[in-house]
């Protein structure tokens, strides 16, 4: 009746979703057994300033969180170990995590790097005709025999992604839970709104100045008041259907701009030294670039001050561009106009206005042959030697200084990370 | 920040054991000579390939239960190289 009532999906469960727990931490601590049940953050620079971007249990325990300075998590739990990150093994870990999921079902999505999904609709009448449970239980023995017996993940089963995700943070480490629409509302009564995958401070706030205080509150909210009062856009409708186990969020979106940051290794660093770095983030967007088969019309480029200033410049080009040296004159171009009112500290470079290429098109400008030309020979001789193995002359100081770091959120480049490293 | 020094030297693994990972019977090291000395593995943390331009290295992490070994494996030239040690107690 409550189903009926309130419009929630009465279909079963048909969406897995998979998180690694504190993915690279607990990838250390499989590695290295030594590590295992002692605090350990991992971070991508080993400078009292870099940004915790895993935690091991026992650490978050003692209160370290992700995105904490380490000089912080020092001072909070002095016996703290951190180790810098490791890509070529967490993705060792990723293609076992997809080698697993992609057993059961042809419809697997990978979220990030430690977590993914798969649907099993169509699937259950002939294939996966065990419960989802079941199917969940195996996943992780699989995954303890395949990888390590330290790996531990987190299932949640739903109807929808949303739901699972939210199933999946229910009960960490190695949980499994279902929601269905028979204990929906059980569930959602024992969340906070912020618990609720989307829901930070800002989106709180919203609904608190609307009088929703309570995840029921929430979901007891009418399409109307949640489109036109709270969110005041077509989101507040994918809410409400969203939260009653509607799928909203099987969507691909589009790659639209393509960049590199690099926060400054010298804060005092010399014109000279900040050109080298600007050499070698337009050499990473080109090869970013290129992996997709992109080319760009307009280009960005962004620089902070020491003093806390920002500056930042965009230019859209009449022409397309996707080689090294043309995203290096068109950031120059851009980089030459900025004001010098204290040391860069940071830097960063975007391209975006984003198309197909075209490099398969031969040009009647025999000097863009050329270019095109070169740039393919010099990606040829990287993908055999490794990346930036021929690089600007300018950009060779920023090589060793400049890594390429794990990735948050999309694993596009994982393929060209792995290659780097 | 955390005891981990750099050997980098090749050394001789005198011993293997095989198991069953992935459907696929994987070779592991068992003991290693290194320094005069003979270090007997107790458990292997993880081991995974590691790309290095077109030459696969199979990089093992070990622990003898004092230390945590890293190992490589050039799977071209078919030797040995201990790349670092990280001893827990010291950390």
């Amino acid at each position: 009746m409550d189903t009926v009532r309130h419009n929630l999906n009465p279909e079963q469960p048909q969406i897995l979703h998979i998180d690694l727990n504190s993915c690279f931490a607990t990838v250390e601590q499989q590695a290295r057994p030594l590590l295992r049940g002692r605090p350990l953050a991992v971070t991508n620079r080993l400078t009292v300033n870099a940004c915790i971007v895993a935690a091991s249990y026992e650490a978050k325990s003692q209160g370290i969180k992700v995105g904490m300075r380490l000089s912080e998590g020092k001072e909070l739990v002095p016996d703290l170990i951190t180790i810098e990150t490791d890509p070529p093994k967490y993705h060792y870990v990723y293609q076992q995590l997809v080698r697993i999921m992609k057993s059961y079902s042809p419809k697997t999505t990978m979220k990030s790097i430690d977590e993914g999904i798969i649907d099993f609709t169509g699937t259950r009448s002939h294939i996966n005709t065990r419960p989802l449970t079941a199917i969940g239980y195996e996943i992780k023995k699989r995954l303890r025999d395949d990888v390590g017996s330290w790996m531990r993940c987190n299932i949640g089963i739903a109807p929808n992604r949303f739901l699972a995700k939210t199933a999946a943070s229910l009960h960490k480490p190695d949980g499994l839970d279902i929601i269905t629409h028979a204990n929906l509302r059980k569930t959602l009564a024992s969340l906070e709104l912020t618990d609720l995958t989307g829901i930070a401070e800002r989106n709180e706030a919203r609904l608190n100045a609307c009088g929703i205080y309570t995840s029921l509150q929430f979901l007891e909210a009418s399409p109307k008041v949640l489109k036109n009062q709270v969110f005041k856009s077509v989101i507040g409708e994918d809410w409400h259907q969203r939260l009653r186990g509607w799928e909203v969020d099987d969507v691909e979106w589009d790659t639209k701009t393509i960049g590199r940051q690099f926060v400054m290794d010298d804060y005092w660093a010399s014109e000279e030294k900040v050109r080298s770095r600007l050499a070698h983030l337009c050499e990473s967007t080109g090869l970013k670039m290129r992996h997709k088969g992109l080319c760009a019309r307009g280009l960005s480029v962004y620089i902070r001050y020491k003093s806390g200033d920002y500056w930042h410049s965009r230019k859209a080009f009449k022409s397309t561009f996707f080689t090294n040296g043309e995203i290096y004159r068109r950031a120059t171009l851009l980089f030459n106009q900025h004001p010098r009112l204290d040391y860069i500290v940071e830097l960063g470079v975007t391209a975006y206005l984003l198309e197909a290429s075209r490099t398969n098109q031969v040009s009647i400008l025999e000097d863009i042959n050329r270019e095109v030309w070169l740039t393919e020979a010099v990606d040829e001789i990287n993908q055999r030697f490794g990346n930036y193995t021929v690089t600007f002359a300018s950009s060779a100081d920023a090589k060793g200084k400049i890594k390429q770091k794990i990735p948050f959120g999309s694993t596009r480049y994982f393929e060209l990370l792995i290659q780097e490293s | 920040m955390e005891n981990n020094v750099t050997i980098n030297k090749a050394v001789s693994v005198v011993a293997f054991y095989f198991k069953n990972a992935g459907h696929r019977l994987k070779c592991f090291p068992k003991r290693m000579e290194y320094d005069g000395r003979r270090v007997e593995f107790t458990e292997t943390g993880l081991r995974h390939p590691v790309q290095k331009g077109k030459s696969l290295v199979h990089v093992f992490d070990m622990t003898d239960g004092t230390a945590d070994y890293r190992l490589e494996f050039d799977a071209e030239n078919l030797d040995w190289r201990l790349v670092s040690i990280a001893d827990a107690q010291l950390a």
